[in-house]
């Protein structure tokens, strides 16, 4: 039968991957022992093989999917027949054992990509490079193979579970590919990191010409948080977007450790300093990124991102270890070879102040890591658990943050080596003043409301009431975050404009062609502060929306308005729908200005029930009242309403839920400059219950205030990294300058 | 936030059950969200249990306390700070000033006593003399073909 020699194809297929794998480490380490070229090249072709390998692995199992192969479990846990296609192909990474290969499906062909720019290049690093990168792959391999294999069968099925409703989202599908190019591409970076300190060839060109994959990597990483936390926002219906999930910590650590490690590696580049803190930064960032995957995995921690727990977690702490301990002895052994090259002349320097950065963004990680794990110290510390929510994350990280986004716009402009006091003036007078007439603006507009909370956090210092004090201090924060905001906005502004003065009086070119082509020849630099601007309009819709939220729960009828802030929301009506795999109502609703009577807009919010496929009664009425609707029967809305009665009868009977809810909320954006004071605000409705019989509706609605400002700052983001990583034939020419010396002083040597 | 304008006595039960819906972690074990914020179904029940409480007679804290009582501190959405919990909150921010504060002065010492320097040849930290016209028709060179 195909389905059984494609299966089988399919676990062969893994097995040979693992013994390829398992060659390139071995032919790599020989070949660097013996400084034979033939074993590199060896180990590079099988590098090569394992990813058609894996290639193939994955095809057959998504022809699983594709053919609704129920006989694998794996399809049976996460596929349906009425799951549509692109979450058919999806699900691929539903679940621990696809997520697997898809992790070393990524890694592999990455390494691919590694050994094949590298041909004529690092030859002397490669060899250590692919050994580090095909033993991960390897360990990835031996999960696939003898842990967690994808391709075990069972006795023929009928139908398979399918993905979890809330799982059925564009933005959910694409979080979890773009979370694991992050993860996955640090690997380089820290394999060539790795081939530095063993060759001892501890310069700069380790990470010069790993630029790119750093960049890619921390790139796809914070895109991937990001679509995380829109997701959360769409489709999780609390009106918020991040909830410190251990797992969302998981994936945020090592991109703040990526970050610090993308900044400081300018100073060692420039100066020849903190060579040790890259390395241990690069290890961190990649030991974090295993890290996050083995939390996610084991069970440790429960969170809706866990898959199943298995004995995966033991396997993971030892390569974890492995790899965390192994680094660091092999980082101190090294420590002769990563002396500065110049000392730090000043406090107040452009060193000094991608120091503190590093600082604050270790920092952070660090306290997220401790927070995350706290449960567990408290259970062994105390014996009784505790859970660590949004409240004490966010109550202790802010401070962290806002001092961050100082230093964001302190360090591009401070000079290197020492500040004096007319670098000083000149660079941040300006936007000082910026930040703090922002500052006075808003303290002024809320002035009753900050000399309260004042007195309150005093008083609150004084009775040494901790948690009431954070809270307290809490109102300062949209205050501050708006006036850093601004002195980082003023110094980019400054950067752009003194660049593009220089070439106005030198070249005599135009304003505007003066600034593309200031951009374009210094895309890194240029590409980097508009990452920092994303980051600003980042810091600005988190403020705004977490502060300045107004929210409302009310129950309306059909035609009855609702007043929330200034909006005027009025329910037009429902219908009843059944399709793809859930039915259930929509809810209609207008927005118009509660001011003016203007309408703004409209918005559906959609409460959802995906039946147990499971009961055939409920199966052959589901599909029945689905064809109903999709000949357009008079009889469609009755027949829905007749699913909800027979969903009630067979929960009553069953004794247990035969359907699982879920919610699409409402959200109307206000994106046209034209309305200024409300740009980048969210209307924002969840249907908490809808009546299908006279369309009663208990909605709860939000107001977001700027809360938009989070994904067009990631829009910024993700344009200014992608200039950062355009190809740039000036610093080609160096780098390859740069190798050059380096063989030729390695071979005098 | 919540602006809703109900009769004082309906507002102070209202606050109650704001206070206890937001201490308390909702245990559907999906997403760590409180009581208050989180959509799914067993937070609505957990909801009317809290609002029939409160209806009772209860207050806020009364309800939180049974709570606890019933499924240990770990059903609060964060912990009391009080004994070792101290550490969760004041660990994060009192290790950031103290790092702060350590970094401060490990700079402020490299910075008095030249530490494990080795200058490069032709040291950029050195000033260019003033004779050293080669040295500088050579940067105007390579300035020039960098451009």
């Amino acid at each position: 039968m195909l389905r059984d020699l494609t299966n089988a194809i399919g676990h062969w297929a893994l097995f040979l991957g693992l013994l390829g794998a398992a060659w390139s480490v071995v032919a790599a380490l020989l070949g660097a022992r013996v400084r034979g070229k033939g074993l590199q090249l060896s180990a590079e072709r099988a590098v090569l093989a394992t990813w058609g390998l894996l290639g193939l692995a994955t095809a057959c199992l998504v022809a699983g999917f594709l053919a609704d192969d129920f006989r694998l479990d794996y399809v049976y846990h996460y596929s349906s027949t009425s799951q549509p296609l692109p979450y058919k192909i999806g699900a691929l990474w539903g679940g621990q054992a696809g997520s697997l290969l898809l992790w070393v499906l990524l890694l592999s062909g990455m390494a691919c990509v590694m050994v094949l720019t590298n041909r004529r290049k690092n030859r002397a690093l490669m060899p250590w490079a692919t050994a580090v990168v095909g033993a991960t792959i390897t360990f990835f391999l031996v999960l696939l193979n003898f842990i967690e294999p994808p391709f075990l069968t069972s006795a023929a099925r009928p139908d398979g579970v399918g993905l979890n409703p809330q799982l059925k989202n564009y933005w959910m599908m694409i979080h979890p590919p773009c979370l694991y190019l992050g993860y996955v591409a640090f690997t380089i970076p820290f394999a060539f990191g790795i081939a530095a300190l063993v060759t001892r060839r501890t310069g700069d060109i380790w990470f010069r010409t790993t630029r790119r994959w750093t960049v890619f990597a921390w790139f796809f990483l914070g895109t991937g948080v990001l679509l995380g936390a829109y997701w959360a926002y769409i489709e999780l219906g609390w009106g918020g977007y991040w909830a410190w999930d251990p797992v969302e910590n998981a994936s945020l650590m090592p991109w703040l450790t990526g970050t610090a490690f993308l900044h400081s590696v300018m100073i060692q580049e420039r100066k020849g300093m903190l060579k040790v803190w890259n390395a241990l930064l690069v290890i961190l960032t990649f030991s974090l990124s295993i890290f996050g995957t083995f939390l996610t995995r084991s069970g440790i921690i429960s969170s809706v991102h866990s898959f199943a727990t298995s004995d995966i977690g033991p396997a993971f702490g030892v390569f974890l270890a492995l790899v965390f301990f192994g680094s660091l002895v092999l980082l101190v052994s090294r420590l002769d070879n990563l002396r500065s090259e110049h000392r730090l002349e000043s406090v107040l320097s452009r060193e000094s102040s991608f120091l503190f950065n590093n600082l604050i963004l270790v920092g952070m990680a660090a306290t997220v890591l401790f927070l995350t794990t706290f449960p567990m110290l408290s259970e062994l510390a105390t014996g009784s658990k505790v859970t660590m929510g949004p409240p004490i994350f966010n109550l202790v990280n802010i401070p962290w943050a806002l001092l961050l986004l100082a230093l964001v716009g302190v360090g591009p402009l401070i000079a290197w080596r020492k500040a004096s006091r007319e670098n000083l003036l000149r660079s941040f007078v300006l936007p000082g003043l910026v930040g703090a007439w922002i500052l006075l603006l808003l303290g002024i507009l809320d002035a009753r409301a900050y000399l309260a909370s004042a007195g309150a956090l005093l008083s609150a210092l004084g009775r040494l009431d901790v948690s009431a004090g954070f809270q307290e201090f809490k109102t300062f924060y949209p205050a501050i975050t708006f006036a850093l905001g601004g002195f980082v906005l003023a110094t980019v502004a400054i950067e752009f404009w003194r660049g593009a003065r220089v070439r106005v009086s030198n070249y005599e070119e135009s304003a505007l062609v003066a600034l593309g082509r200031l951009v374009w020849r210094n895309k890194r630099r240029y590409g980097g502060y508009i990452v920092h601007v994303g980051v600003v309009l980042v810091f600005f819709g988190v403020a705004a929306s977490g502060a300045y939220q107004i929210e409302a729960v009310r129950e309306l009828a059909p035609g009855e308005p609702l007043i929330v802030d200034d909006y005027l929301l009025r329910y037009d009506g429902y219908r009843l729908l059944a399709e793809d795999d859930y039915f259930g109502a929509v809810a209609t609703l207008s927005v118009y200005d509660s001011a003016t009577g203007k309408p703004i807009g409209t918005l559906e919010a959609e409460q959802r029930y995906h039946p147990n496929l499971m009961f055939p009664e409920l199966r052959e009425t589901f599909q029945h009242v689905k064809a109903l609707g999709e000949t357009g029967s008079p009889q469609y809305a009755e027949g829905v309403a007749g699913l909800y009665r027979l969903v009630t009868l067979l929960e009553r009977q069953a004794g247990r839920e035969v359907k699982t809810p879920s919610t699409e909320v409402g959200i109307h954006s206000s994106l046209s400059p034209l309305a200024a004071s409300r740009f980048g605000e969210d209307v924002y409705v969840i249907p908490l219950a809808i009546d299908p019989a006279t369309g009663r509706a208990n909605l709860r609605v939000f107001v977001n205030p700027m809360v938009n400002f989070l994904w067009l700052g990631g829009l910024v983001f993700v344009l200014g990294a992608h200039l950062a990583v355009l190809p740039d034939a000036r610093e080609r020419r160096r780098l390859d300058a740069a190798i050059a010396l380096e063989e030729r002083s390695v071979a005098v040597a | 936030m919540i602006l809703i304008v109900v009769p004082a006595a309906v507002a102070s039960d209202q606050a109650e059950y704001e206070h206890a819906a937001k201490t308390i972690l909702c245990d559907c074990g999906c997403h760590p969200q409180s009581v208050h914020d989180c959509a799914c179904g067993r937070a609505a029940e957990m909801r009317d249990e809290m609002h029939a409480l409160i209806e009772q007679g209860r207050t806020g804290e009364q309800v939180i306390a049974a709570y606890v009582a019933e499924h240990g501190e770990a059903i609060r959405i964060a912990p009391v700070a009080r004994g070792f919990n101290l550490l969760a909150w004041l660990g994060p921010l009192g290790g950031l000033l103290a790092a702060m504060a350590a970094l401060g002065l490990i700079v402020r010492r490299w910075v008095r006593t030249p530490h494990g320097a080795r200058p490069a040849v032709g040291d950029p930290a050195a000033p260019l003399a003033p004779d050293d016209g080669a040295y500088r028709e050579r940067l105007r060179r390579e300035i020039e073909e960098l451009r």
